[in-house]
């Protein structure tokens, strides 16, 4: 009897021995030894969807779809838009329709052509509501896309009446209603065109796309890694200088960083908040810090008893709230400055940005002003509830939170208190279901980098009442007629003045309260160079290269 | 024995259902809309979501819900993840990984763990039965994420002696540290059972008796006291190994290993019902039937005891 038992764990421990030695030992840390090819290695998160432009809207695969596919325009480092495949994108006197001519030549890798109707149908795909497409609302001020949202009654591959295709190179887009940021739109993921092969079999295609960006689709391991490598047919305008990016998928952040400290990865698009402090010190890797296009703020609900946007007492206490706020001392202290104290409703990476708008100084710390702010309101009617902040507790903004409400005690003297919910799911859907009676976090990371996308979906009226992101449901005319004379304007340049009035108006207001900029972090080994953000805070993977040793 | 062990089998399936309900339901009462979710804080466009509702049946009552599953995992069929991957080859990835992870781990603590056991109730009082304890204190007291952040920092950041994380496709020496790590718990109680364990046994009258019948120390150690002394400390493994198996999750996140831990985390923020049933329902076979096997050990260890 003994004797079983004995063998019993002697087998369980070969057993062991043979599970653990069957996998291949070698770790393939070295870079370079890829039959001379410069390959980079980066950190990502698994891909929450298949790999299809108009239904990925996480960075783990978004990351990968921005390198796959080119659209009509593309944006340089500082946010302005390029043409890419476009070679023209006119519009008509309102900027209500659009002629598009594209470029000839442009393939996809499986060597057909890029024609207007792999724009057009993809579109259409992506509207179309049976396809069930999570990025289908950016096709939204399209002509005919309402026609497509039944999705009981549609097959799937009908078409967005507004789009018209003329011949191969050329077609119209017809808009809803005038916007002149849609020469900006569509340089999003979610309107990158798709080859024909697509719609045989979408299943297959997000397992293996097919697109004409700089980088060529290798291999998805799920779980493990992504393999992209270097299109030698792209003709736009960020051609790679390296030879491709393994992307590698981390699960945790802090591994992702040690990997990085010891040379086992190249690029982490992203910093740990445990090394926050240390990293731009840490002299095992290099590090990346600056402004970036993501804007945390937090919304009051702009019906919120006594604080009511469209009263001059709930403008008061909001003027006072925000001035109660030392951002800098948030930055500095609670960030260890990884961000950036917020000057405007943007952010400093988006084309029209300026730090001296009219009202400015409601953003400014100031304990006296804020305290006297405060008592003129109570004049108004006496407040004496409690003002609570949401936020989710899986985020990382805990101490961000905790330092607000300490400020506005000790600033303000009034009864504040955090109500932290335990994961985003949850934080969203209580302020979906607009359940929050009090301040909740609010922030913004823009799809594509015009002030529009800040300003009109998250406080145009059209945006209220669960229509869009403007999750306070301000509603101000003033503020609705600039951005629809904004939508009107023919250039860029005009329209961005237009944004600016309309910023003035939010300063005064104040729906929700900018707090800072989130700094655009990266770190990269010691030995690639070429390590820069874009406007997204993404690394330009395309000029990252390896030292030559 | 036979009997025993269809009774046993038979046993199980009430247990399963009634975890898998259970699970399914805490699941399912999980604050927020895992379809709103998946937008982030973009807008919600109602009429996709409403696919994808109808898609996993998310629109369905919960009961509706669960016996749908049921009916479908039955035919094996465990459906799709969100992101339309089939759950079945979601768990054939990360399982071979946790198990490996797992069972490194259990030999690593069984093995080690005896071996100081012995060790130090054989020898009660001397200076390396301190170490032994001081040691197996520590390991009790500081927290497995510790020990693990602190070594692979230290070994593998600093002075490069273990890999500073598994990646893709890890092998032996990959899983080596974080196997250690996992275990490293689970060996200090071993140590400390088994020295209790010995030291408390040897001075047994049965001891006294071998011993006076005129048996060598060894096989009065090896035939009398150990293996009485085993009886506990093999309980205790057989439900270490299941434990090990769902406890996998901080070492699998420190090191990035892609297994059963970090799956079931990642799937209950996202509120995927079908995988995290899917995956506690496996752990929960592995739990029982390794206690079925801790069960059938304590016969062969003890033959007092018999099943019928």
């Amino acid at each position: 009897m003994k004797k079983k038992a004995l063998a019993f764990a002697a087998a369980a421990c070969s057993l062991a021995m043979l599970l653990g030695g069957c996998g291949s030992s070698n770790n393939a840390a070295n870079n370079t030894a890829n039959g001379g090819k410069m390959i980079i290695t980066a950190g990502d998160s698994e891909p929450q969807n298949p790999l299809v432009p108009t239904n990925t809207n996480e960075t783990g695969g978004g990351v990968v779809i921005d390198l796959l596919f080119s659209r009509l325009v593309s944006f340089d480092a500082k946010g302005n838009a390029q043409n890419e495949v476009a070679e023209s994108i006119t519009p008509n006197s309102d900027a209500s329709q659009y002629t598009i001519k594209l470029k000839s030549g442009w393939k996809f890798t499986d060597g057909t052509p890029v024609t207007s109707e792999s724009f057009t149908k993809a579109w259409s795909y992506g509207a179309n509501a049976k396809n069930a497409q999570k990025s289908s609302s950016f096709f939204s001020t399209i002509k005919g896309f309402d026609e497509l949202q039944n999705a009981d009654k549609l097959k799937g591959d009908e078409q967005l009446s507004g789009l018209t295709v003329k011949d191969d190179t050329t077609f119209v887009v017809d808009l809803n209603q005038p916007d002149a940021t849609f020469p900006i739109k569509v340089g999003y993921s979610a309107f990158a065109p798709l080859p024909e092969s697509f719609y045989k079999d979408p299943k297959a295609f997000g397992e293996n796309p097919v697109g004409n960006g700089p980088y060529k689709f290798e291999s998805w391991d799920h779980n493990k890694t992504i393999k992209i490598v270097k299109n030698d047919d792209y003709k736009g305008n960020d051609a790679a200088k390296n030879d491709g990016i393994t992307f590698k998928i981390y699960t945790d952040d802090d591994a992702q960083y040690a990997d990085v400290q010891s040379g086992n990865l190249n690029v982490m698009q992203s910093v740990p908040a445990s090394a926050t402090k240390t990293f731009e010190k840490n002299k095992k890797l290099q590090a990346y810090n600056k402004a970036g296009s993501v804007s945390q703020t937090f919304t009051i609900p702009s019906n919120l008893e006594h604080f009511d946007v469209t009263t001059e007492e709930g403008q008061l206490r909001r003027q006072a709230i925000s001035k109660a706020i030392n951002r800098e001392q948030l930055t500095d202290k609670v960030l260890n400055g990884i961000g950036t104290p917020a000057v405007d409703f943007t952010s400093p990476l988006i084309p029209g940005y300026s730090d001296s708008l009219k009202g400015v100084d409601n953003l400014k710390f100031d304990a006296a002003a804020a305290k006297e702010l405060w008592a003129k309101a109570d004049k108004i009617s006496k407040y004496d509830g409690q003002l609570t902040f949401a936020y989710n507790a899986d985020g990382g903004a805990k101490p961000i939170y905790d330092a607000i409400v300490n400020q506005l005690k000790n600033n303000l003297g009034i009864d504040v208190a955090t109500n932290p919910m335990p994961t985003f799911q949850e934080f969203r859907n209580a302020v979906t279901e607009r359940q929050i009676k009090g301040a909740f976090r609010t922030g913004w990371q823009p799809d594509y980098p015009s002030a529009e996308n800040f300003l009109y979906q998250l406080y145009d009226s059209a945006a209220a009442d669960g229509k869009g992101s403007n999750d306070g449901d301000y509603k101000n005319k003033e503020f609705d007629a600039l951005m629809t004379k904004a939508y009107a304007a023919t250039s860029t340049e005009d329209a961005n003045k237009i944004y600016q009035q309309a910023q003035e108006i939010l300063l005064n207001d104040l729906p929700s309260i900018p707090l800072y900029y989130s700094n655009a972090v990266a770190v990269a080994s010691l030995n690639v160079e070429g390590l820069e953000l874009n406007w997204q805070n993404v690394p330009m993977y395309e000029n990252i290269t390896l030292k030559s040793e | 024995m036979g009997k025993y062990l269809l009774r046993r089998i038979l046993q199980m399936i009430p247990v399963v259902l009634g975890a898998t309900l259970l699970v399914y339901a805490l699941v399912f009462a999980l604050p927020g809309d895992p379809v709103k979710a998946m937008f982030g804080d973009k807008p919600v466009n109602e009429a996709v979501a409403a696919q994808i509702r109808a898609e996993y049946n998310l629109d369905k009552p919960f009961i509706i819900q669960y016996l749908l599953f049921l009916k479908n995992a039955l035919t094996l069929d465990f459906g799709n993840t969100f992101a339309g991957q089939p759950v079945i080859d979601e768990i054939a990835r990360a399982f071979p990984v946790t198990i490996r992870l797992g069972i490194m781990a259990f030999c690593f603590e069984a093995i080690f763990g005896i071996i100081f056991g012995i060790i130090s109730g054989l020898n009660k009082g001397k200076w390396y039965d301190t170490v032994i304890l001081l040691i197996s204190l520590l390991l009790i007291s500081v927290p497995t994420f510790v020990t693990g952040f602190a070594g692979q920092y230290f070994l593998g950041v600093e002075w490069s002696i273990i890999p500073v994380t598994a990646g893709s496709d890890p092998g032996f020496f990959d899983l080596l540290f974080p196997a250690m790590v996992l275990g490293s718990v689970s060996m200090a109680y071993i140590i400390r059972l088994a020295r209790s364990e010995i030291s408390s046994n040897i001075a047994e009258d049965y001891v006294r008796t071998a011993r006076a019948k005129g048996m060598s120390n060894g096989s009065v150690m090896v035939r009398h006291v150990l293996r009485n002394s085993l009886i506990p400390v093999v309980t205790y493994l057989g439900q270490d190994l299941g434990a090990l198996m769902g406890g996998a999750m901080i070492s699998e996140q420190i090191f990035n290993i892609h297994g059963v831990g970090f799956l079931t985390y990642q799937s209950i923020l996202k509120g995927e019902g079908n995988l995290v049933v899917s995956i506690v329902t496996l752990l929960l076979l592995i739990f029982v039937i390794c206690n079925l096997l801790v069960d059938l050990l304590y016969a062969a260890l003890d033959p007092r005891i018999r099943y019928a």
